[in-house]
């Protein structure tokens, strides 16, 4: 019996599968989502993707490469971002958010030691873009538009590129060496840098904007702002923007016994710190509490563990003088009624609580302001430049970013700023209308399948002991060990993007779910997928979902 | 005896397909998952001995049916006689090493073919025994059988069932056959494991499967694994091995959960959960979670 | 070689030498002498089977489906309650096309509880699609197995060889046994084209919606019919190969130019033959068809065979409740409709659950047919003990 028997035996080789996917009403997708790290992130950096890289493989050339797609300075952000990522991390809703921060750091220093070199996307093309400012605004705008084939220029006004990295952020926080070594790699992409020029007073704003297709205005936020107080003119009275500068720039500042810093924002904590490294007993004088201080919480644990004192609910009256120099500080105890605009307590004196505190230097960390000399545009409060979404100006063909847009902010917030602002230029040279897509949803850990996750320890950077801290300007954390970051890594939920845990594969109970041809994900067959969801409801990182089928 | 089976080899999850696409399973079927999940583990070194049920009829439809490894059906009750006859046939036409694994759902095994297993397990043939247990006669529309839980609403039990399940891996193992199992398909590589494990035993072996049933239990399809951990977790289907008639290898339950966080998932135990509180039955299924977990130390 | 054996032993001996490769058997009166015999067999290392103790009737139709599927020659033997029992079974081997040999020690079916000799269990499963061969006597019942594996194997059709319980397999009769090797040169090595075997895998026993059912039914149909010139082959093969005639469709005895054609079959042909001579001796012509093979039906040969007979009865052991003789049916359809000629055909029951029939009997009924054709006739009914109420 060579033929096998009508209705009784198949040969199983030569089975021509009944396709049920006509069955469906459903179907599975691999949606784009945004993780919550990406979305808290200003630089929007792919932080899934370089985390995903260092866990599977501890590839840390490839980690670099996905950072620096969006973040020029790793490095620099490794170590003074007060990552809102981490923040934003589905993480804590479980146990620990990934220490995002110091994986970047790691990465960051990879690429130094490495001397890996940033990618060009598009080769050169001969629209001119003009930067005023090579802080981190300017940096990152310079950077992105370098990557996309424009020939851009840096104009600084000050001897040495960096802006308030250079001339705020303390050594023991950032390196003079990790940001140098980082600018140089951006600079190398073929961005002319002119330091010493001033725009707006060496060089005029007109002229830019007549022979450069756009400029960019990174001005940042470098004046200081001393509160108005009797005696604030004595001589050893700074302002903390002043003050950094001088010890940044290796200038010899005597600070005296008794520092007092007025202030509660990173400015007075990195002063403080400072003036405690150049041997000084350290007092920061707040009119609030800890609570209301703006300054990163790091910044303040760090503070407190170096030993310097904090006085709340204090308000400088005056500056005690004596022959034209501090011997201390006036203060009055104030108490916190209402909120007030801003929505921090109303700080109000208490009558007879006048108080003095010894000081032989005062410094005021009180606030900072945009350096406008030569340059006319709108403003917000007639304080900050007044940009739109995409960093416009008010003038035609200017674009601006940074603190000076935003007011005081972060480094990472100013290269976002540059970012978004490369792209709004090359747009704007390309005479795009506008067309961004709205962008994809976030995903919160509701959406998570918890139950393949892991509950684990969260990798805890050790600082230097503070005893050998404030020996000098060291920098306070060492560097990580590659493994354990790698490990850390693992960590990663990988919110919204596919981690190959194979549950689709192995879980559709008609095999539907087939390894793509590249291999790195799966694909849905189609033809025999039933759509009963399964898939979805266990894919952990809600990179699947169901779809109603058209 | 046991064939030594190197680790690696036996925590491999396999995936072979060789219960492919192409059956007539509803969406989310426990039963068919698992039944991929078996013959991947078993291999392409297998013959399946089917029992009628839902499994044979989604699978064995002329001219298209799903398995890739050899397979035999003939009737409801008597699949373990046939696999019986299987191996008697493979060890004296010495055509093996085979796997013969005979597969039923639980009506096939603890009712009309309890007979037949009970008979290829005490004869002491070579050959594992698979149940997928969906607690009802899901087949000819969802009638009661001795796996049917109490409390559960069946067409047969339109009130809900009146009687606890059997314990069917204890009456195998009381056979004294060297192997006995239980496993859900959310945990493939313990399933699978379990399969591989069974299958390196010389002698009768038993694994006995939970197999969510959407359509019988009335919970959406994309659920079935959940309902599967559910089952673990509340304690109403503990997961053990029993290894030459000794309990081992209990799966520690790691948060216990109370019985209605299982129940009320599920259509056909909605009834116990009227607005004005609880029914007495669920204290009583319950009850035997807590027998479960004491029983077995879960 | 003649040897003096009981029926039961003569068929093992016989089944053992067709080297059957898995056996399996629920022990029940009168098959019990078979069976035990072919485990005693194997346990001595004379037959190399696997020979499966099971726990039911059912169970062992089972085993050896499942073993013919996997590529084994499989053997069986039951009876009554056991082939009931495992009535579900036979109608699925038939539809799987599984060539398995079974023996049916055929014996009444309860109830009331019964265990003597009538052919009520095999007539039960009649329409399973099994071909069903009824032996004679102890020699024939043995040479029937030979040709049953050979017909089934070539055939891919199980066949039920029946001998009546007791009066067959507990009687001692001179046997003529073969040698082994002259039953190795009839019956080949079982060979089957769609065994189940992983390295070329196949389904066996699938479902089949309507689009399909009917036809393998069809098929299975055609088959049974085409069965007939087999069967007839290897009766004349094995009347070529042993030298003597058994099996078959039909046979005769005297048949030609009787006035009046007895069909029966089983034992109590050799009864009929007896009373056939003595009537002879009498001056009365009376003949004898024989049905060999039950099923299927050689309604041709029947046809042919009592075309020129106007005055027939069917004897036989089974009765359709409700309806009257089964056999007697068959051969009454066995006439084409159109061709009326006033024939005769009378229907006989006899030794419903061991009634013996005797000699007169037989004379009996043969007086009475001669006299008048009879619809339905209960054979040596001992009507005396029947109360009015119990009708």
């Amino acid at each position: 019996m060579d033929k096998l028997p009508l209705g009784l035996v198949q040969d199983l080789y030569q089975v021509v599968p009944y396709k049920t996917g006509s069955w469906r009403t459903m179907m599975p997708v691999n949606l784009m989502q945004i993780p919550p790290c990406t979305h808290s992130c200003p630089i929007h950096n792919d932080i899934r993707g370089f985390l995903r890289v260092l866990a599977e493989k501890q590839d840390y050339e490839e980690a670099w490469h996905i950072l620096t797609r969006t973040n020029p300075l790793p490095a620099t952000c490794g170590r003074v971002c007060p990552h809102p990522c981490e923040g934003g991390c589905n993480r804590r809703d479980f146990d620990y958010p990934l220490a995002i921060n110091c994986a970047e750091r790691a990465v960051g220093d990879f690429g130094l030691e490495k001397h890996l070199e940033h990618r060009k996307l598009i080769a050169k093309r001969k629209e001119r873009v003009a930067v005023v400012g090579s802080g981190p605004a300017g940096l990152s705008c310079a950077f992105h538009l370098a990557k996309r084939g424009f020939q851009v220029k840096i104009f600084e006004a000050k001897s040495e590129p960096g802006g308030m990295m250079r001339y705020g952020i303390p050594a023991y926080r950032l390196p003079k060496e990790v940001m140098n070594r980082e600018i140089e790699a951006i600079l190398r992409l073929g961005i002319e840098l002119e330091c010493n020029a001033k725009v707006g007073v060496n060089i005029p704003m007109d002229q830019l904007t007549q022979f450069y297709d756009a400029v960019f205005l990174g001005l940042g936020a470098q004046l200081g702002v001393p509160i108005n107080v009797p005696g604030q003119d004595a001589s050893n009275v700074y302002t903390g923007v002043d003050f950094l500068a001088a010890v940044n720039r290796g200038k010899p500042v005597e600070v005296g016994k008794d520092v007092v810093v007025i202030g509660g924002g990173n400015t007075a904590m990195d002063s403080a710190r400072v003036a405690k490294r150049l041997g000084a007993n350290v007092c920061v004088v707040y009119r609030r509490t800890r609570v209301e201080m703006p300054a990163i919480t790091a910044e303040i644990d760090e503070a407190l563990e170096e030993r310097i004192m904090f006085r709340y609910h204090t308000n400088p009256v005056k500056i005690l003088t004596e022959g034209g120099r501090v011997v201390g500080l006036w203060c009055v105890q104030m108490e916190l009624k209402e909120p007030d605009a801003s929505g921090r307590a109303r700080p109000v004196p208490i009558p007879g609580s006048e108080s003095v505190i010894p000081a032989d230097t005062v410094i005021m960390a009180t606030g900072q302001a945009v350096d406008y000399d030569g340059i006319e545009l709108q403003k917000i409060d007639n304080q900050w430049i007044s940009a739109n979404d995409l960093q416009m100006t008010s003038l035609h063909k200017v674009f601006a970013g940074g603190d000076a847009v935003t007011g005081l902010e972060t480094v990472s917030m100013a290269i976002g700023q540059g970012m978004r602002a490369a792209g709004a230029i090359e747009d704007f040279i390309e005479g795009h209308v506008e067309s961004r897509m709205a962008p994809p949803p976030v995903i919160y850990s509701k959406d998570l399948n918890m139950y393949y996750y892991h509950k684990g320890k969260r990798f805890q950077k050790e600082a230097l002991p503070v005893h050998l801290r404030l020996k000098g300007f060291s920098e306070i954390y060492p560097a990580f060990d590659p493994q354990e970051i790698a490990r850390e890594a693992e960590r990663c939920f990988s919110c919204g993007l596919c981690f190959n845990c194979g549950n689709c594969y192995m879980y559709c109970p008609d095999n539907a779910v087939k390894p793509s041809v590249a291999g790195s994900t799966y694909e849905f067959d189609a033809d025999f997928c039933k759509g009963c969801g399964l898939c979805a409801k266990e894919c952990p990182c809600h990179y699947i979902q169901m779809t109603l089928e058209k | 005896m046991m064939r030594a089976l190197a680790s690696e080899d036996l925590y491999r999850v396999e995936k072979k397909d060789l219960f492919a696409s192409g059956h007539r399973a509803c969406g989310g079927c426990g039963q068919a998952l698992a039944a991929r999940l078996v013959a991947d583990a078993a291999g392409e070194n297998t013959i399946a001995c089917l029992a009628t049920g839902c499994l044979e009829i989604f699978s064995t439809p002329y001219p298209d049916p799903t398995w890739r490894i050899p397979f035999v059906h003939s009737l409801f009750e008597n699949v373990a006689a046939v696999a019986s006859g299987v191996e008697a046939a493979y060890r004296i036409l010495k055509k093996g090493p085979v796997n013969i694994i005979a597969m039923a759902g639980d009506g096939g095994t603890a009712d009309i073919g309890l007979q037949s297993l009970s008979g290829m397990l005490e004869r002491g043939h070579n050959a594992l025994y698979v149940c997928y247990d969906n607690e009802a006669y899901m087949n000819t529309g969802v009638q009661r059988s001795s796996f049917t839980p109490l409390g559960a609403r069946t067409t047969t039990t339109p009130t809900g069932n009146t009687t606890r399940k059997k314990n069917l891996p204890q009456i195998a193992a009381d056979h004294g056959i060297p192997y006995v199992a239980t496993a859900t398909p959310d945990d493939f590589r313990d399933l699978q494991r379990k399969v591989k494990t069974a299958l390196a035993v010389e002698g009768p072996k038993y694994l006995h499967i939970l197999a969510p049933c959407p359509l019988g239990w009335g919970h959406p399809g994309e659920l079935t694994i959940q309902m599967c951990r559910l089952a673990k977790d509340t304690g109403l289907f503990p997961i053990f091995e029993i290894i030459g008639g000794q309990v081992t290898n209990v799966r520690k339950i790691p948060v216990k959960l109370p019985v209605e966080e299982y129940l009320k998932v599920q259509a056909r135990f909605r009834h116990l959960f009227p607005k004005s509180g609880p029914a007495p039955e669920v204290a009583e299924i319950q009850e035997i979670a807590n027998l479960n977990i004491e029983r077995f130390n879960l | 070689m003649l040897k003096q054996l009981e029926g039961s032993q003569a068929v093992a001996e016989v089944v053992a030498m067709c080297r059957p490769q898995v056996i399996s058997a629920y022990p029940i009166t009168p098959q019990t002498h078979i069976v035990e015999e072919l485990a005693k067999l194997v346990g001595e290392g004379r037959l190399e089977a696997e020979y499966i103790n099971v726990e039911s009737e059912f169970s062992a139709a089972s085993v050896v489906l499942g073993a013919s599927a996997a590529g084994a020659r499989a053997y069986t033997a039951s009876t009554s309650q056991g082939l009931l029992l495992m009535t579900e079974v036979l109608y699925c081997i038939a539809g799987m096309r599984l060539p398995i040999v079974l023996t049916c020690a055929n014996r009444a079916i309860s109830a009331p509880l019964n265990i003597w000799n009538d052919h009520q269990d095999s007539m039960t499963v009649r329409d399973a699609g099994w071909i069903q061969l009824h032996a004679e006597d102890n020699q024939e019942a043995a040479d029937l197995h030979m040709q049953a594996f050979k017909i089934a194997e070539q055939t891919s059709l199980p066949v039920m060889v029946c001998m009546d319980g007791f009066i067959l397999t507990h009687a001692f009769e001179p046997v003529d046994l073969p040698e082994q090797k002259q039953v190795d040169d009839f019956l080949p090595p079982f060979n089957p084209p769609n065994a189940l075997d992983p390295r070329a895998p196949k389904g066996i026993g699938l479902y089949a919606d309507p689009r399909f059912y009917m036809e393998t039914r069809y098929i299975l149909h055609r088959a049974l019919e085409k069965s007939k010139s087999t069967i007839q082959q290897v009766s004349a093969g094995f009347a070529r190969d042993f030298g003597r005639d058994s099996g078959g469709l039909i046979k005769t005895y005297k048949l030609e130019g009787a006035d009046l054609a007895i069909v029966t079959m089983g034992s109590v042909v050799g009864s009929v033959k007896d009373l056939i001579d003595r009537l002879e001796e009498e001056g009365k012509r009376v003949g004898l068809l024989q049905i060999c093979s039950y099923r299927p039906f050689p309604r041709q040969e029947v046809y042919k065979a009592l075309k020129e007979h106007t005055n027939i009865v069917v004897l036989e052991k089974s009765i359709s409740l409700g309806r009257g003789g089964i056999l007697g049916s068959d051969v009454r359809w066995s006439f084409p409709r159109a061709e009326k000629k006033g024939r005769l055909i009378s229907s006989y029951v006899a030794g419903l659950g061991g009634r013996n029939i005797s000699l007169e009997d037989l004379r009996a009924m043969v007086a009475r047919v001669e006299k008048e054709p009879v619809e339905l006739e209960f054979l040596g009914l001992r009507k005396e003990i029947i109360a009015e109420r119990d009708l």
